[in-house]
């Protein structure tokens, strides 16, 4: 079936559009960070001692109405009283929605604007898989496309459900530089595959792997911001710098960055291990062995004995926090070396990178 | 002293409750998995070197040389060669059975194949050698176009018969009874049918003499 | 996946199980005297160490990168291709085994090492989750209200009622309880108490992943012992028997030898490939599709099947691929006395300008009264561009052949074998100044009489693979139980909940705690939250749940 030059046209018109709304919500998540309301960025369900204590006020009729905005004395580690009160049942959170017009303006502004941008990024990825009749990441360009969008859609609902404003402005950041730099180095015009990858299987692998590897990029992202607060409290520790510097106040704990970095991995790895015997099913089908260590495949093993060491690590003492997420780092640098050079560069039979 | 788990076996204690968590917690008992755990290891290991390096090793099979490619079949050990029918380059039907009740030497060649070349001169010196002992020789042509096997046999004056065999499906069957390699493979079958001797390379005056020494008990 | 081995520091559970034996040594062998055994079990326990875990894990990442950046021994030209153009370093390189790294004995020796380490800390776990299959959950502490998550309510029903109700609720979630027995010391107005708990299977999917690990591992060696790989080029019209001497290439495994191969046949009625015609991709393949005929026996019945990329043929055991195709230019010769010598199509292979322009050697030994040699350039649609001749469409719109003839030596009588793909033109002479050009029925007469070269027209090839690999199936077998017992690993989290009842003035007041051990997935917070709920509506309402089997 021959390519449908039109949806191609309009793909890229999505995608344009799609940057340029990204750009807008990264400058309302940095408006949020400088302007906006102080407060240490609340996880909703790590602040159940507030709501505890707020519920406490006001019998049958819990909620933080009355208090918010919560000013931040308390930690983010909840403790929970010594002497309990007569009737202290656990709080439910504050709906998504009232928490997001509660956390101001410029966070309201935020994620309207990635919700938008998200569904242009969706909508490019869906017409360019019209376009060319089949799934729409076939090569390195379709590739880092698709994989911005599931980081996109995944971190929005980490970003709604822990309401963690104060990310917003890294992982979308991150995004709208992978995108830019996608659509200028290694655009590649809409096209038909080669015979050795029409197959089923090529669907379901490359999109575990696409899936995966927008998980991880997620994790990644977060993995810097939890160096970059790790290396500020040491400093502080250290009586290097003074505490309460504005920038990381915002952020969330130490404790919250490494937990929600972790439960990002715990999602990703078994897709990623999923897509690893995908990968290896196909192959058999296509090259007549399961596993021959090609380059594309000893590089994706060696992502996966990284990630799996920093699920090892942090349940190793002396390897928990800052040196597991240099290994998680590792990993996601493996995997991009594999992306952008072993696939590009590298011979085997995995070449089909269709740059240049 | 002897772990929990040796003594509920000696005692008769069901061997779940010997195994539970505390039994297992002792010093006693993790040292009895550890050897466990060592002793299967070393049974793997064992299995795994045997396994590779046990060599076959049949009865009845001489070696006349010293990389194992010529071979004596001893009777009563000797392979039966399957029948095969097909053309001979001339155009004439030939079929395998025809030849009962006399030694043939059987040889896989192909124009193509350069050790094959290299043997033709020995191979028919012999077939001129033996010709009045009642041997005959057959060639299985193997992969060969017709034009390139007759060039072939007009070069090197080759006076016996060859039958094409294009797809190698006449090898497929022999290669089920005895380990044929490629080419070239000469094979002496006796006159009841049974392959008595082989050479599984090019082949030499004196192997090919020596085997039809032992299989027509007449000297060369 | 966290905890394979008990943590050094276990913070499961703050109160304590006084059930359970307290954990004997300390990481290094104490005091005087180290016996051989004493050394032993501290090399054991090092080894079975998550540090030591994590140290192998990135060696084995490590000693995979060499693997990936150099050519490695099942790609022995590209192999030659480095000793040529780094003649220094390159045998320095061979020493470490670094040009066949996944075979070499020290990467072997890295995974033998993780998986004896695995071993050594799976098989006691596995035990003592057999052992603790029917283990009941702790007593209930004292002061609930320590714990990570705790509520309180108020109810009118007496605190054996609230606790049996609680009881019935939690056992209505499929909780293992334990109930306040009379044996307990505990002060009169403590109260009574019901624990609970659940997530047992946690640890058996944590077990299964690592263990399904292991399988994969034995899966790999009994492929790699029982089974093989082998090559063939068939050209169209040509059968071949799946014999030893009819394959290009075979590499069996450790324990296989010929006589393993299926006796199978294999005909190439008929191959086609479609090529995009127009566009950005002009040239690239669009189909390829041969139609086959078989035999799984010699004198079977003959069955047909097409054979395309991603679509093996399963025959007898082994699977056929089509791997790649070209073309077989089709050439007679006949030599000085005006015999016909050679008549048969010959395989040309592409060559890395693309389009399929490929090249051959035509060898006829038997030519009379010399050996002659060619050496050809196939081009499948050929456009004279700037005085040379190239291929501009890897379809056969304008084939032409290029010849250069040679008399002389072949050097094929030594016995020496020789590649059908190489001329060595050591011992001939050229016959031919320049490159003689012919189209299809067009010949080449050769100078001084020695005879003509015809070009008739030509077929096309495929190469086909022939793999047996009987760990194929346990492989994935075993990589879905991993992924199986990964996933059971991370979504099941261990947890218990306690409820402790206690008379008051206005009734009785209910103290519900619960914690989880390392909540991966996270959830645990919701679920104790409408847990506590469900308790509270169940004793406000005064329900009696149906109480479910002691």
């Amino acid at each position: 079936m021959p390519v449908n030059v039109a949806l191609g046209h309009v793909s890229n018109a999505f995608l344009i559009a799609a940057l340029v709304v990204y750009s807008l919500s990264v400058v309302a998540f940095a408006g949020d960070f400088a302007y906006g309301r102080p407060r240490r960025a609340a996880m909703a369900r790590g602040q159940q001692a507030q709501d505890r204590a707020a519920a406490l006020t006001a019998v049958g009729a819990p909620g933080r109405a009355a208090q918010a905005p919560a000013v931040p004395e308390a930690p983010a580690v909840p403790e929970p009283a010594d002497e309990p009160a007569a009737d202290s049942m656990p709080g439910f959170e504050v709906p998504a929605l009232r928490a997001i017009r509660e956390a101001g303006r410029w966070v309201l502004a935020a994620v309207a604007l990635s919700l938008a941008a998200v569904t242009a990024h969706t909508a490019a990825v869906v017409t360019r898989g019209l376009a060319v009749h089949r799934a729409p990441w076939g090569n390195m360009y379709e590739f880092v496309t698709a994989l911005t969008c599931v980081a996109a859609i995944f971190f929005l609902v980490v970003l709604i459900r822990y309401r963690a404003w104060t990310l917003g402005v890294f992982v979308m950041g991150a995004v709208v530089l992978t995108l830019g730099l996608a659509e200028t180095l290694i655009y590649t015009a809409a096209g038909e595959l080669v015979p050795a990858l029409q197959s089923y299987w090529l669907d379901i692998h490359v999109t575990a792997m696409t899936l995966a590897t927008g998980i991880f990029f997620v994790a990644a992202v977060l993995g810097f911001v939890y160096l970059w607060v790790d290396r500020y409290t040491r400093r502080v520790a250290a009586g290097r710098a003074a505490p309460g510097n504005g920038i990381v106040r915002r952020l969330p704990s130490i404790e919250q960055l490494d937990r929600l970095t972790y439960r990002t991995i715990v999602f990703g790895f078994p897709v990623w291990t999923f897509g690893v015997i995908a990968g290896a099913i196909w192959a058999d089908q296509a090259w007549g062995r399961y596993w021959g260590w090609d380059p594309v495949e000893t590089w994706a093993f060696i992502t996966w004995v990284l990630y799996a060491s920093f699920l090892h690590a942090r349940a190793t003492a002396g390897w928990r926090g800052r040196r597991a997420h240099y290994i998680q780092l590792l990993g996601f640098a493996s995997l991009i070396f594999n992306i952008l050079i072993v696939q590009t560069f590298i011979a085997g039979l995995h070449s089909y990178a269709g740059v240049g | 002293m002897p772990s929990p788990v040796l003594k509920a076996l000696s005692s008769r204690v069901p061997l779940a409750r010997a195994l539970s968590s505390r039994a297992l917690s002792s010093r006693a008992g993790r040292r009895t998995v550890i050897l466990a755990a060592a002793v299967l290891t070393a049974a793997l290991l064992a299995v795994a070197l045997v396994a590779t390096f046990a060599g076959g090793g049949s009865s009845g099979v001489t070696y006349l040389d010293r990389n194992d490619t010529a071979v004596l079949y001893a009777s009563g050990h000797r392979p039966l060669a399957p029948e095969f029918s097909s053309t001979t380059l001339a155009g004439a039907p030939m079929r395998l059975s025809s030849y009962r009740g006399k030694v043939v030497v059987l040889n896989f060649w192909g124009s193509w194949c350069d050790p094959c070349r290299a043997e033709a001169p020995a191979l028919a010196a012999v077939a001129r050698h033996y010709q009045s002992a009642g041997v005959s020789f057959l060639g299985v042509d193997e992969r060969d176009s017709q034009a390139s096997a007759e060039a072939f046999i007009r070069n090197f004056g080759v006076t016996y018969p060859s039958v094409s065999d294009p797809s190698q499906v006449i090898a497929l069957d022999f290669s089920a009874v005895v380990p044929l390699a490629g080419t070239p493979t000469t094979l002496v079958i006796d006159p009841s049918g049974r392959i008595a001797g082989a050479v599984f390379q090019s082949a030499t005056y004196s192997e090919l003499t020596a085997i039809l020494t032992k299989v027509t008990g007449k000297g060369g | 996946m966290t905890d394979v081995r008990a943590p050094e520091t276990d913070p499961f559970d703050p109160a304590a199980e006084p059930d359970a034996p307290p954990r004997p040594g300390a990481a290094s062998p104490a005091g005087g005297g180290f016996g051989l055994a004493d050394w032993l079990k501290w090399a054991w326990r090092q080894l079975t160490s998550m540090r030591i875990a994590l140290v192998l894990l990135f060696l084995l990442a490590l000693g995979s990168v060499p693997g990936s950046m150099l050519p490695q021994a099942n790609n022995p030209s590209a192999v030659q291709q480095y000793f040529a153009s780094h003649p220094a370093l390159a045998p320095w390189l061979n020493h470490l085994g670094l040009f066949n790294v996944f075979a070499a004995p020290w990467f072997a020796a890295i995974y033998l090492l993780l998986f004896a380490s695995l071993v050594g800390c799976v098989v006691p776990r596995t035990f003592r989750l057999a052992g603790s299959a029917r283990t009941l959950p702790p007593r209930a502490p004292r002061h609930l209200a320590r714990l990570p998550r705790s509520a309180e309510y108020a109810t009118p029903l007496p605190p054996a009622e609230a606790v049996e109700v609680a009881a019935g609720v939690l056992a209505g979630h499929g909780f293992r309880l334990r109930r306040a027995d009379s044996a307990s010391p505990e002060p009169a107005d403590a109260g009574t108490w019901v624990s609970a708990e659940k997530g047992y299977l946690r640890e058996a999917g944590n077990l299964l992943f690592h263990l399904a690990l292991l399988g994969v591992l034995v899966s790999v060696a009994l492929g790699g012992l029982f089974g093989y790989k082998a090559d063939r080029l068939l050209v169209q019209g040509t059968t071949f028997a799946d014999t030893a001497s009819a394959l290009d290439e075979f590499h069996p495994g450790r324990l296989v030898t010929a006589a393993d191969l299926g006796p199978f046949t294999i005909t190439l009625n008929r191959f086609d490939a479609s090529y995009i015609a127009s566009g950005p991709q002009r040239g690239q393949p669009s189909a390829f599709d041969a139609q086959v005929s078989y035999t799984e026996q010699p004198g079977g019945p003959a069955r047909t099947g097409h054979l395309a990329v991603n679509r093996p043929l399963s025959i007898d055991g082994a699977k056929v691929y089509l791997i790649g195709h070209g073309y077989a230019p089709q050439f007679t010769v006949t030599d000085a006395r005006g015999q016909v010598v050679y008549n048969a199509p010959t395989p040309f292979i592409a060559g890395p300008s693309g389009n399929l322009l490929s090249e051959g050697v035509v060898k006829v030994p038997d030519a009379q009264p010399e050996q002659l040699g060619f050496t050809g350039v196939f081009v499948p649609t050929a456009v004279d561009i700037g005085g040379t001749l190239e291929s501009v469409f890897p379809a056969a719109d304008n084939p032409v052949v290029s010849l250069i003839a040679y008399a002389g030596n072949l050097g094929m009588d030594n016995g020496v074998p020789q590649s059908v793909y190489q001329l060595d033109t050591g011992g001939m002479r050229r016959l031919t100044a320049t490159p003689q050009i012919l189209q299809p029925g067009q010949s080449l007469k050769l100078p001084g009489g020695r005879g003509t070269i015809t070009f008739t027209g030509y077929v096309p090839w495929v190469s086909l693979a022939i793999t047996h690999d009987p760990g194929q199936l346990p492989a994935l077998i075993c990589g879905i139980a991993a992924l199986g017992g990964l996933l059971l690993s991370f979504m099941i989290r261990r947890r218990r909940v306690f409820v402790r009842a206690r008379a008051d003035e206005g009734g009785t007041t209910v103290q519900v705690g619960g914690l989880a051990r390392t909540d991966a997935s996270g959830g645990f917070e919701a679920e104790f939250a409408s847990l506590a709920a469900e308790l509270r509506t169940a004793c406000q309402q005064g329900r009696h749940p149906q109480p479910e089997g002691e």
